[in-house]
């Protein structure tokens, strides 16, 4: 290629990383605003949040356990490994997270437990909570209501989105009411009597006490007439049928979450305010029965036959259908078998099937039941499942472009093992300061003065092409930094600084291999013209072949490691690439440029003299 | 040429210093040294910082009644108070915790393990120290901030990146090389992480990071004077001229500029580093990073040249190919002596420059060789200048 060619590519390289710098990826502010790289922790502090683990019957979490918990929210927090976040453990069950800047918005979900559960849905029944306690006195208004519900339910769509509370409610519960009876009214019964089997929960004392208490508290008679539900108490047919368990709305969320999932689900008065308020948790057990609130009605689901740790991998994905953002999950070949059956139980159910029995009552008109995907204390989505589902599969819900990105990632690095409850945001200052800034800047300006000082000493007039390219290198890598900080968050810690320093002085190595080439050839009786390509074509292999190893290097260490480690493999992978285009594009066709000059062949100007000398020696010698 | 120093000579490559045949002297000072690194790590362990190991945070409010305390005060109060309690603590880092929600700021300083017992004295002491209201003051036990998986990951890196570097040298090179050129990384990281341990050096992340930069840059070295080994020993065997080994040696030394070149130029902006770091500002990230990539990078290119290269010979002495081609140069090398004697006498002139100690067999031979080449060069450089002078600069000049 001709070298000003190279050239031109070069400087199209760098008008392109400067354009983006000024004016992509967010860039705002003022002229000099948009300059700045992003500083980390160490220099300009940033924003601190507590998060303290919730303890469970009475019991510290392990240390074991506050560790995997500490490991997984770095890396929820530092992704790509580039945001240099601190995250540790205070005393038992703290774990404190610092980020450089303001950082408020990454800090507040970091702490979610994303437990995922898929559970089969058995139940259904609405809110009818606020029904229950009072009851419509004008009983037409409810069988209007009543009568107004199965022509929503023919339209699933409808039956889908989430009913406002009060008036549609009491037609959901209806609804699911009239459903049961009408095909076959055994179900019902046997699948509260399959369900209260694996239900008996192992309840702590502190459970047990807190249970007593709530027995106490709701009186003899109402908690007699929950315990014996096996089914949603219908109100369309007698809306004062919630009265016996008028009681039951005064529970807390605590309170609450110590009843069995029967009583959760079938005691009217208990609504979803209430289901949302139990613990952080609540639901996550995967043995047992559950009930949460979906599209403002009750569900009641199945033991959890698949759960987060049986996916390999999850992505967020834009449907090009709809143009709704979902979760692509792959699972790993055990989660893929349980997947399978899971999603077949639900596929080839009978109309006789409790699931079937509850997935009308959401949906109206179906073939199929559904599976709730359950995330910590919601469910996500509860689809009609269409078919056996083996490999890949996608969650629906109510995503955009980084919802769906967060519960990938957490499905990725996994769900914390202890649940947490987080404290306030606050700033911190910086441990180092610009201070210690200042000095790193001063270092590097010796550093570099003083290679750039050998580099004419040694190589004279040569010694400006390497002082040149490193200018040049350390032009793009600033840009680069800038970009990058701004569009992946790559921070930049004092040590990160230093390493960009030394990568710069490394960079110059490959100028010297080039030099020492051009020495050999002129010293085996070549004129500098005809030297510079030869020496080139030998260097190039050298260096392409040393630099190979920095790149295997980088990207191993990348693809392997977490946390600073991969922070800084990323800062090599930028440095080195860095290099090679100056390399390639800077120094070569200068080069080639300067070997057709005047200048370039007296011994005087060019480093090179000496050796031009050499040669007439030689022979006087000999 | 006896006029001409080392320098000039190693300008020109040709400062024919005989490496390979002293190659077991290099072997014995690598082995010492591995011993001695891997016995000081195995017993004396490292100095490992709060990153790694933990320690104890004090966080004292700002604001005691009408007393406001800057960082600097707090932190030199809690300095003292560990001190007191265990005189080898030492306060790591201090911060200034902005509350949003007002209440005025508090000063986290955190210091270096403390047990329970130890923390609760120093807390004391604090408190009398600064007259702080006790209930406010509290201490906790920090953990690591570099999380075991973090190390547990890098080393898995390392290793797999070994395998995968070793595979490609395998590809460019040979296997002989590759395998050479790895153990010298190894050598360097091995010594590198021995100096650390044995001088009681603070290991903290950027130390780690430092360290790792070593990897590509060790291996960077051994590249290049391997890249000239290739270059100097291909088609070896089809001519008699020079043995192998021979052939390594002035690929070592045609490279030594080239290394010492390359190092230095690296090693500058360390320099820069570690003289700001510890010199300026007494200790520190820069200091550790600096401290790590010069013990490292410095050892890296005495390794390539010390190290890898006489290894490489050691290998290629077995391979079966070479083996019968250095026997073959030495067998014509003996009988051409009593007849080639203007040859002998050249390279017995250019061998009382070089270094005298040959015991190695190959060295027998090497003595000679290293002189032969410039030898040969110059008669063509002489055959150059003749026609050259006229538009060569070095002929203007003369």
């Amino acid at each position: 290629m001709h070298p000003g060619r190279q050239l031109a590519v070069l400087g199209f390289i760098f008008v392109v990383l400067y354009l983006l710098v000024f004016f992509a990826g967010g860039a705002s502010g003022s002229f000099t605003d948009r300059l700045h790289p992003k500083l980390g922790l160490d220099l300009v502090g940033g924003t601190q949040a507590t998060y303290i683990a919730s303890v469970q019957g009475g019991q510290v979490p392990s240390k074991e356990s506050m560790e995997q918990a500490r490991d997984i929210i770095d890396q929820r927090v530092n992704a790509l490994g580039v945001s240099e976040a601190e995250v540790v453990i205070q005393g038992d069950r703290n774990i404190v997270v610092s980020l450089a800047g303001k950082a408020d918005d990454q800090l507040k979900d970091l702490s979610q437990a994303a437990q995922m559960r898929f559970r089969l849905v058995i139940g259904a029944t609405g809110d009818v909570s606020t029904v229950a306690l009072n009851p419509p006195t004008a009983t037409p208004s409810a069988a209007a209501s009543g009568s107004a519900k199965p022509s929503t339910s023919a339209k699933p769509s409808t039956g889908a989105s989430a009913p406002a509370v009060s008036s549609s409610a009491s037609t959901g519960g209806q609804g699911g009411g009239e459903v049961v009876k009408a095909p076959t009214p055994t179900p019902t019964p046997s699948a509260s009597a399959s369900a209260s089997a694996p239900a008996a929960p192992p309840a702590s004392a502190d459970e047990k006490a807190l249970l007593a208490e709530v027995q106490k508290k709701v009186g003899t008679a109402a908690w007699a007439a929950a315990s014996k539900l096996t089914a949603p108490v219908d109100l369309s047919t007698d809306p004062t049928a919630g009265k016996p368990y008028a009681p039951f709305a005064k529970l807390s969320g605590d309170e609450v979450n110590v009843l069995t999932p029967q009583m959760q689900m079938y005691v009217p008065t208990i609504g979803c305010t209430q289901l949302d308020a139990r613990p952080n948790g609540a639901i996550d057990a995967v043995g047992k029965q559950v009930v949460a609130c979906y599209n403002g009605g009750k569900i009641l689901m199945d033991q959890a036959k698949v759960v987060g740790d049986d996916i390999s991998k999850a992505s967020p994905q834009l449907d090009q259908q709809n143009g709704q953002w979902v979760v692509s999950l792959d699972f790993k070949s055990e989660g893929s078998t349980k997947w399978a059956a899971l999603t077949r139980q639900a596929f080839e159910a009978t109309s006789d099937a409790p699931c079937y029995t509850a997935a009308t009552a959401m949906y109206g008109s179906i073939e199929h039941c559904a599976v709730a995907v359950v995330l910590d204390k919601s469910v996500i989505s509860a689809p009609q499942i269409q078919g056996v589902l083996t490999g890949t599969s996608q969650i629906t819900g109510q995503f955009n472009a980084s919802s769906s990105k967060e519960l990938a990632d957490q499905l990725n690095f996994g769900a914390l093992p202890v649940t947490f409850s987080s404290g306030p945001a606050q700033t911190v200052s910086a441990t180092l300061g610009t201070q210690q800034l200042q000095a790193g800047l001063i270092a590097a300006a010796i550093g570099m003065g003083l290679v750039a000082i050998y580099a004419f000493f040694y190589y004279r007039l040569l010694g400006s092409v390497i002082f040149l390219s490193l200018l040049l290198s350390g032009l793009l890598t600033f840009g680069a930094l800038v970009f990058l900080g701004r569009t992946v968050g790559f921070t930049l810690t004092l040590a990160g600084i230093a390493g960009f320093i030394v990568s710069l002085g490394v960079a110059a190595d490959s100028f010297v291999i080039y030099f020492e080439r051009l020495k050999d050839e002129i010293h085996e009786g070549r004129s500098p013209r005809s030297a510079v390509p030869r020496a080139w074509a030998r260097a190039r292999r050298t260096i392409i072949s040393a630099n190979t190893i920095t790149i295997l290097a980088a990207v191993v260490l990348y693809i392997v490691s977490v946390g600073a480690v991969q922070g800084f493999a990323f800062a090599l992978g930028v440095a080195t690439v860095l290099d090679l285009v100056v390399v390639f594009l800077f120094r070569h066709p200068i080069m080639t440029m300067f070997a057709s000059t005047k200048a370039f062949l007296s011994p005087r100007v060019s480093g090179l003299g000496r050796v031009l000398r050499r040669a007439p020696t030689d022979v006087k010698e000999a | 040429m006896a006029s001409q120093g080392l320098a000039a000579r190693l300008y020109a490559g040709e400062a024919n210093v005989n490496i390979i045949g002293r190659r077991k002297l290099w072997f014995a000072i690598a082995a010492v040294l591995v011993v001695i690194s891997i016995a000081s790590i195995a017993i004396r362990g490292f100095h490992l910082g709060i990153e790694f190991a933990g320690g104890t945070s004090f966080s004292v409010p700002a604001t005691t009644g009408s007393t406001t305390y800057t960082q600097d005060e707090v932190s030199d109060a809690v300095e003292r108070a560990i001190k007191s309690v265990d005189p080898n603590a030492e306060v790591v880092s201090s911060q200034t915790l902005g509350s949003t929600g007002g209440g005025g700021d508090t000063y986290t300083v955190r210091a270096s393990t403390l047990t329970a017992a130890q923390a609760e004295q120093a807390k004391t002491a604090l408190v009398t120290d600064l007259k702080l209201d006790a209930t406010k003051v509290s201490d906790d036990q920090v953990s690591a901030a570099w999380g075991g998986q973090v190390t547990r990951q890098a080393l898995l890196g390392l290793i797999i990146f070994l395998i995968v570097v070793m595979i490609y040298l395998i590809i460019r090179f040979e296997w002989r090389m590759a395998a050479a050129a790895v153990s010298s990384l190894l050598l360097d990281l091995i010594f590198t992480a021995g100096v650390y341990s044995l001088v009681g050096f603070e290991v903290t992340p950027s130390t780690v990071v430092g360290f790792l930069t070593i990897l590509g840059y060790s291996l960077y070295d051994v590249v290049v004077v391997f890249d000239k080994v290739q270059e100097n020993t291909r088609g070896i065997t089809a001519s008699s001229i020079r043995t192998y080994n021979e052939a390594t040696n002035l690929a070592v030394n045609q490279t030594l500029m080239r290394s010492i070149n390359t190092g230095l130029v690296a090693l500058l902006p360390v320099g820069g580093l570690l003289f700001i770091g510890a010199g300026l500002l007494g200790a520190g990230t820069l200091k550790d990073l600096g401290l790590v990539l010069f013990v490292g990078m410095g050892f890296g290119v005495l390794a390539s040249i010390m190290f890898a290269a006489p290894l490489l010979t050691v290998f290629k002495d077995r391979e079966p190919k070479i083996k019968a081609h250095t026997a073959r140069v030495l067998a014509r090398r003996a009988s051409a002596k009593s007849g080639d004697v203007a040859r002998g006498e050249r390279t017995g002139g250019r061998s009382s420059n070089m270094a005298e100690s040959d015991e190695a067999p190959a060295l027998a031979s090497s003595a000679p060789r290293p002189g032969a080449r410039p030898t040969a060069k110059r008669t063509s450089g002489g055959s150059n200048t003749n026609r050259g002078p006229g538009n060569r600069p070095g002929g203007k000049r003369r």
